[in-house]
């Protein structure tokens, strides 16, 4: 029989909205995981195991990396990172899509994007034979189109009505985005005494 | 001059040098006591954009403007080896003198560079030519074991085998276009996108129910019965005997793991896979498989990356001394030498100087007139006092019986 791994299992969650739902997720699959009463902790240690909160954008690297054994984190920001990992159970939360967005009516040649996710907008421009060149932008992406700096961005839209507001129209979606559980490509062979079944209860849920 | 070194290379210290030349031998005695004859190849490659790491290459030009590239990978350049050197190899009818050969040495990678991939890094491998028999695979996933176990890890080598996935896609009729998507959802265990691969590629639910399980299809060995049932094909099925006559060849399967969704690179690997993890590490140790006709008619081999076994075994944290023992005694410096003990000759030829010396270098120990002294402040191990203490006297007396013995 396979030996049980020394060290307790450890999950990285993003900071945010999306930390509770996880959290909630993963208890009602059974994980003995809490968050301890203070906001300032990053590393939470409970009978099921270890839970990192960090930025959503780090979390594929933890994963990927070896560091943390699971993780939760949405597609749009796993298919950014660009990182290899397991994305066994889609979680169906924190939905939403990913769309080309341009000014209302506006029509002529894309020639710059404006992205917080720049290899996702790049991917897609190449997939549409644009040979519009992306902007990478770390804040409001909307305020490049309005403000100039790019005729078109990709960004990710909820309910539209930022868009609306903004007299920006959603031209094209690129991707659904929801909530992904992540594995280490390891971890899940050397733990899959617990993962298996884990990921069979979250699917069951989902 | 620029002191700072190019992106995604280092040196090693002494206390990583030390370990990674102690592994590189002891695995060279492994595979040569298994039959694996060395062969050392050349660093500086023509470039053929053909290479399966092209992409990856850092690319020279020669004086005659021909683009060079150094090597970026062992196996490619060993197949090269073989194509020069063992015409008989090449031809698929004549597989009574296969060759087993091992190599050793630095490649490199134009790729973004992380904590634990580099762009320089010392490949260890063998290589099993002209063969294509479960027996030679098996051999191959035991040494990829006893790897492992030599450097001090304990391991556990997955076996999966690409090739049963492609001969599902071939008898779930899944058109070529389809493919490559469905290969990656596959290898990334998404089972939903899976699904919806499928369903977009009009593969009906009944012909793509094996392809929608592979994902799920990891653990220990005895998985493999349960996917004896998913085979829809002579091809899928035996893809599926070659892994069982392979796994039969071992007496304990307790440290090897199944994944029959492996699904990348189909179209180089054509028979098994195989990789090696160690307990609590989440990152492969050493990969491996079998490759026929990609470079070779008959081929399989694994290489690790050394770079690799030293960020699992967290080495590093504290260099060891130069040398056990600083000496004013040069007859006797060489006794010890001849034993195999570390003497350092002191530049100081004054006792006292010497102590001076011994302790700026962390030397345990100062040889003079014959006789063994501790270095003042110098312990000779990191144990507690007392354990430490005996360590001194166990280390005197082993040195003392050094010395007495040649005298004799």
């Amino acid at each position: 029989m396979l030996d049980a791994p020394v060290r307790p299992l450890v999950v990285a969650l993003p900071k945010g909205r999306v930390l509770d739902q996880a959290l909630h997720a993963l208890q009602a699959a059974g994980l003995d995981l809490a968050l301890q009463d203070d906001a300032r902790l990053l590393r939470h240690e409970s009978a099921g195991g270890t839970i990192l909160v960090m930025r959503n954008g780090d979390v594929p690297t933890y994963v990927d990396l070896g560091v943390a054994d699971v993780g939760v984190v949405g597609k749009d920001v796993l298919l950014e990172s660009g990182r290899r990992v397991y994305e066994p159970v889609d979680l169906g939360f924190a939905k939403c899509r990913m769309s080309l967005i341009r000014p209302s009516g506006a029509r002529g040649t894309i020639t710059r994007v404006a992205s917080k996710y720049p290899r996702i907008a790049t991917r897609y421009l190449a997939s549409i034979g644009s040979s519009a060149e992306v902007v990478p932008l770390k804040g409001n992406v909307e305020l490049a189109c309005i403000g100039g700096l790019a005729d078109a961005v990709v960004d990710l839209v909820e309910t539209g009505s930022t868009l609306t507001a903004n007299d920006l129209e959603e031209v094209d979606v690129i991707l659904a985005s929801s909530a992904r559980f992540i594995v280490n490509r390891a971890a899940l062979k050397l733990r899959a005494g617990e993962l298996k079944p884990l990921i069979e209860r979250l699917r069951a849920a989902s | 001059m620029s002191a700072a070194l190019p992106e995604g290379v280092r040196a090693s210290l002494p206390a990583r040098a030390r370990a990674r030349h102690g592994w590189r031998d002891a695995l060279t005695h492994l595979y040569a006591s298994w039959g694996y004859q060395p062969v050392d190849l050349p660093a500086l490659e023509r470039y053929d954009p053909n290479h399966p790491r092209a992409a990856q290459a850092f690319k020279l030009t020669d004086r005659d403007g021909g683009l060079l590239a150094l090597r970026s990978d062992m196996t490619p350049a060993v197949a090269r080896l073989v194509q020069r050197t063992y015409p008989h190899l090449l031809d698929p009818e004549e597989a009574q003198r296969p060759v087993r050969l091992q190599v050793a040495g630095t490649v490199w990678q134009a790729i973004d560079p992380e904590v634990t991939r580099t762009r320089e890094f010392t490949q260890v491998g063998v290589e099993f030519i002209g063969v294509r028999d479960p027996r030679a695979d098996a051999e191959l996933i035991h040494l990829a074991r006893e790897s492992i176990r030599l450097v001090g890890l304990r391991p556990r080598v997955e076996v999966g085998n690409p090739g049963f996935v492609k001969a599902l896609m071939d008898e779930a009729d899944v058109p070529e276009a389809a493919r490559e998507r469905l290969a990656d959802a596959i290898d990334r265990k998404d089972v939903g996108d899976v699904r919806t691969v499928l369903e977009a590629a009009g593969v009906p639910e009944a012909r793509g129910a094996s392809l929608l399980a592979t994902p799920d299809l990891y653990g220990a060995t005895h998985l493999l019965r349960d996917a004896e049932r998913l085979a829809t094909g002579e091809a899928s099925s035996a893809a599926l005997a070659y892994l069982a006559g392979t796994l039969a060849e071992f007496d304990d399967e307790s440290e090897l793991l199944l994944d029959l969704g492996m699904a990348r690179r189909l179209s180089y690997y054509t028979g098994l896979t195989f990789r090696a993890y160690t307990l609590d590490y989440g990152q492969p140790l050493l990969g491996g498989g079998r490759y026929d006709g990609a470079l070779l008619p008959y081929a399989a081999g694994f290489s690790m990356g050394l770079e690799r076994l030293e960020s699992a075994l967290a080495l590093g944290a504290s260099e060891p001394p130069p040398a056990r023992v600083l000496s004013l005694d040069d007859d006797a410096a060489q006794r010890l030498r001849r034993a195999g003990i570390a003497v350092a000759r002191a530049i100081h030829a004054d006792p006292q100087a010497a102590h001076e010396e011994a302790k700026r270098l962390a030397i345990p120990w100062v040889l003079s007139g014959g006789a063994l002294t501790r270095t003042p402040g110098i312990p000779v191990s990191d144990e507690e006092a007392d354990l430490e203490r005996e360590d001194a006297e166990r280390e005197r007396a082993h040195l003392e019986s050094i010395l007495a013995d040649a005298n004799a």
